[in-house]
């Protein structure tokens, strides 16, 4: 390949890239909602999302805690047991990874791993923990159970 | 590295996270639904062929063997473990390496220097080699981006960093919250206008990083600015470690090749002038000019003079700078502590027992050196007695 065509190729690629990283970049949060209509995504690529890192923090916390119950005790099982993989340099349980097994339709995949995992207990409760005032009420918590695996449901 | 100390931990549990009993979670906005129900069909058996994929990838793109295909093929391990389960390995930081390793498997120039591919190819003056520039132009573009949109996203749309208050609503944030018990936690959590004058600054930083990166008068202390801005980051929060070993390592592409090359020719000038070890060796023997080759493609710094011995001498020598005189495996031991490329043999030649052991294989290779294939040097029909 001659220098010519390397370099015309090359200057085609950074004018594609750049204008699809751009557009990526503020699709979703911008230009959807300027132009109001869902657009076309590059799917592989880009955080769907754009670069939402820590962009809206509310006054509020909310994680899951998971219940294995024996004999009707309920007893708290540790996220840690449950999420077993650990990262290097961080706490998947502090990023609140668990909250994901809260979100609609988990249970059919996240109930069986249960009972594999925790053969000891009969059932299980998920339940959604949250603190709706931190700086307010900084005591005040609510519990709901979202649903619950094994024995009678 | 990075790569792997962010996958590599997920295979440590492959049932719980890559297996049919796996407890798993999709990216569906990342993946197209094709994709992913073509990759829930795999057997147990792919998964463990893809682990074994990944690690063998892996560890030639670590070492530089291979470089391009080995990006290549270890890009492609990602993408299916990603898809087969993100749960665990899939975080923001996740999609921006790989779009970072997207780049990388264009071109196999990371590959130059510093690299196993580097020592096949026996070109001592690799680091010299002009490339094009547009791969880092990318990159730098895409981390100055980063930072912007990152900021940018915080003050508009759905982002409260203006309105409300972010940090000190991360101070105040339970135990198992994403906020790490740093020194200064308890006290932030007591003082809002505190924590709001710190969120504004570090939108502001945000903000304005690419101007900073891209103006040359304030590209170094930008720099400077990045490290400290992340090592804060992991100190304080829960996040992915790929922030901190990806970013900076990305704010290093603000630096011009040629002034690296420069400073890199300055040092090896400056190295020229003063007293050198000196190396000693047999200039008759295909395999030790070969090994010599080597020794001369890695030392960046021009560390090394080089002097042909008499034909047959049993062993290399060095002759350090401070008078002392090393042979054999000992040369070889104190040269690994001047070639940064030798520093991973250090555990190695140092390992208990090697004092012993080193200096009897050493004896044997020396003895068998004619016998060695070689290439490159063996033109002369002096690689066989």
């Amino acid at each position: 390949m001659t220098t010519s065509v390397r370099n015309k190729l090359i200057s085609v690629f950074v004018v594609v890239w750049l204008a699809v990283f751009y557009y990526e970049s503020t699709c979703y949060y911008y230009l959807e909602p300027l132009l109001k209509r869902e657009l076309p995504r590059l799917k592989f690529l880009f955080p769907p999302a754009g670069w939402i890192m820590f962009y809206n923090i509310g006054d509020n916390f909310s994680y899951a805690e998971v219940y294995g119950v024996k004999d009707g005790n309920p007893q708290l099982i540790d996220p840690h047991q449950i999420l077993e993989t650990r990262a290097i340099g961080y706490d998947n349980i502090n990023r609140n990874a668990l909250v994901t097994v809260l979100s609609p339709g988990m249970s059919d995949a996240f109930c069986p791993f249960l009972q594999r995992k925790f053969p000891y207990f009969e059932k299980f409760m998920v339940t959604y923990v949250e603190y709706p005032y931190l700086t307010e009420q900084p005591m005040e918590r609510t519990q709901t159970v979202v649903y619950t695996c094994g024995g009678a449901n | 590295m990075t790569v792997g100390l962010h996958v590599i931990p997920s295979f440590f549990h492959l049932d719980d996270n890559y297996l049919s009993t796996a407890f798993k979670t999709f990216n569906t906005d990342f993946f197209p639904p094709w994709f992913i129900d073509l990759v829930q069909k795999s057997p147990d058996a792919l998964v463990y062929f893809f682990v074994a994929a990944f690690y063998i990838t892996w560890f030639c793109f670590l070492i530089g063997l291979f470089s391009q295909i080995s990006c290549i093929l270890m890009t492609a391990c990602c993408y299916y473990f990603y898809a087969l389960n993100c749960f665990h390995i899939g975080t923001l930081s996740w999609d921006i390496l790989l779009v970072t390793l997207f780049l990388m498997c264009l071109t196999p120039y990371h590959g130059d220097y510093f690299s196993v591919d580097a020592l096949r190819r026996g070109d001592v003056e690799a680091w010299r080699k002009p490339r094009p520039f547009f791969l880092q132009r990318l990159l730098q573009l895409q981390i100055a981006s980063t930072f912007f949109f990152t900021g940018l996203y915080k003050i508009t749309g759905d982002g409260n960093w203006m309105t409300g208050n972010p940090v000190y609503f991360l101070m105040n944030y339970p135990a198992l919250g994403v906020t790490k018990h740093f020194l200064l936690k308890e006290w932030m959590a007591g003082h809002p206008q505190f924590c709001y004058v710190t969120g504004l600054l570090i939108v502001a930083t945000e903000l304005s990083m690419p101007f900073l990166l891209f103006i040359p008068n304030t590209r170094y202390a930008a720099i400077v600015l990045g490290f400290c801005w992340h090592v804060l980051l992991i100190m304080t929060l829960d996040v992915p470690a790929i922030f901190l070993f990806l970013f900076p390592a990305q704010l290093l592409l603000f630096i011009h090749p040629q002034k690296i090359t420069d400073w890199i020719e300055a040092r090896r000038s400056l190295n020229a002038k003063s007293p050198r070890a000196k190396i000693i060796y047999d200039g008759d023997c295909g395999f030790c000019r070969s090994s010599i080759r080597l020794l001369q493609v890695m030392d960046l710094w021009g560390k090394l003079e080089y002097i042909t011995g008499p034909k047959g001498m049993a062993e290399m020598k060095l002759y350090d700078t401070d008078d002392k005189t090393y042979g054999g495996f000992f040369a070889f031991r104190r040269l690994v502590w001047l070639l940064p490329m030798l520093y991973p043999m250090i555990p190695v030649v140092y390992f208990p027992g090697s004092s012993i052991l080193g200096p009897l294989v050493y004896r044997w290779v020396a003895h068998n050196r004619y016998l060695f294939p070689v290439f490159h040097t063996c033109t002369d029909g002096t690689c066989h007695r």
